[in-house]
């Protein structure tokens, strides 16, 4: 094995990055088909191509740090600050929406009775499921603190409880959210109502799902013993990112569900 | 003989704890066997470097890739040009 003088990874050629860009173009393009000519069969090719991707991606990823050693702690400050950016980038992702929201309900146009909510439309009551919902991911946000401080600890057994439990209070809230998307009085096409509300929580129940994915990854390799007390930083960025989750639902519910209401 | 006895009462002691630890489905920790083998100084790729089995999934992702990039030129390129009759 040639030995390098640095610390930092130099990374063996890879092909994800071609197939990922592929799966791209055929996601975009095959969304575009299915709405005009009814055939799913490119959107479906390019969603596969995608999972494959991600899964084999990653794989790596883990084997590089793991298995091969190549996260040093430079290394591992630079993927701490990837993750801070790619959190941030999701932050403003979110910040358009919100705007959306206020520039609809601040001002209300006549066609909506010249208030908000706007004529005609039930909303949800804040004080239920939502308020729910809230308890649930803000427990959630205490038991991923509680599996990293196990973590950091070296309890494997607590980790692993924790751990599950916050991946349960994750789909918990999915659950509950699908109940109330299925029961709600409007829909998507009820106006600028329906489309902010719809679309607002609905990015976020898709980072609810996102984040629970990455944490139940955390928790098959905290079981296979991949992750030490110094150095798991494949937990703490999961951490982070459901932190992030947690944080939009509150200003979603401040805003769409109490405020709006 | 006794060297007999000896063996048979340690084996009924390990099938006791092999049963218990079954019952709890205790994972062995291989990551050691895990670094060996991916720091073999074979000059594979990481993608490539588990065996068979990444070879297997390489190849199906690579043959839908390239199916995939023809393909969806294909397909618009004729939703591009449609042959509708004049």
């Amino acid at each position: 094995m040639a030995h390098q003088a640095h610390a930092y990874h130099m990374v063996d050629p890879s092909p994800w990055p071609l197939t990922g860009a592929v799966a791209a173009l055929l996601v975009t393009s095959g969304t575009a088909i299915w709405f005009h000519f009814n055939s799913t069969i490119l959107m479906t090719l390019g969603t596969m191509l995608l999972l494959l991707t991600m899964y084999q991606w990653w794989r790596d990823i883990i084997r590089e740090g793991t298995f091969q050693g190549h996260h040093t702690p430079p290394v591992q400050k630079g993927l701490r600050y990837g993750m801070i950016l790619f959190i941030t980038s999701e932050v403003f992702f979110f910040l358009g929406f919100f705007w959306a929201f206020y520039h609809s309900s601040l001002a209300p146009t006549p066609d909506l009775g010249g208030c908000w909510p706007p004529a005609g439309i039930t909303t949800l009551d804040p004080f239920e499921v939502p308020l729910l919902n809230t308890a649930v991911l803000l427990a959630s946000g205490v038991t991923v603190t509680w599996a990293h401080h196990s973590i950091m600890e070296g309890d494997r057994k607590p980790a692993i409880q924790s751990l599950a439990l916050t991946i349960l209070l994750g789909f918990y809230f999915t659950f509950l959210q699908g109940l109330e998307y299925f029961e709600a009085p409007f829909t998507i096409a009820d106006g600028v109502y329906g489309s902010t509300f719809f679309v607002a929580t609905g990015f976020h129940g898709l980072h609810v799902i996102i984040g629970s994915t990455f944490l139940a990854v955390c928790l098959l390799r905290q079981i296979q013993y991949h992750f030490t007390s110094e150095h798991h930083f494949g937990f703490e960025a999961a951490a982070w990112y459901w932190h992030f989750v947690d944080v939009v639902w509150l200003f979603l519910y401040i805003s769409i569900y109490w405020w709006g209401s | 003989n006794l060297r007999n006895t000896h063996i048979n009462i340690g084996l009924r002691q390990l099938s006791r704890r092999t049963i218990a630890s079954s019952a709890r489905r205790q994972l062995d920790n291989t990551v050691k066997e895990k670094q060996k083998l991916f720091q073999e100084d074979n000059g594979m790729p990481i993608h490539l470097k588990g065996g068979s089995k990444d070879a297997l999934l390489y190849r199906a992702t690579m043959t839908l890739t390239v199916f995939g990039a023809g393909y969806v030129v294909y397909v618009l390129f004729t939703a591009a040009m449609p042959k509708k009759p004049q």
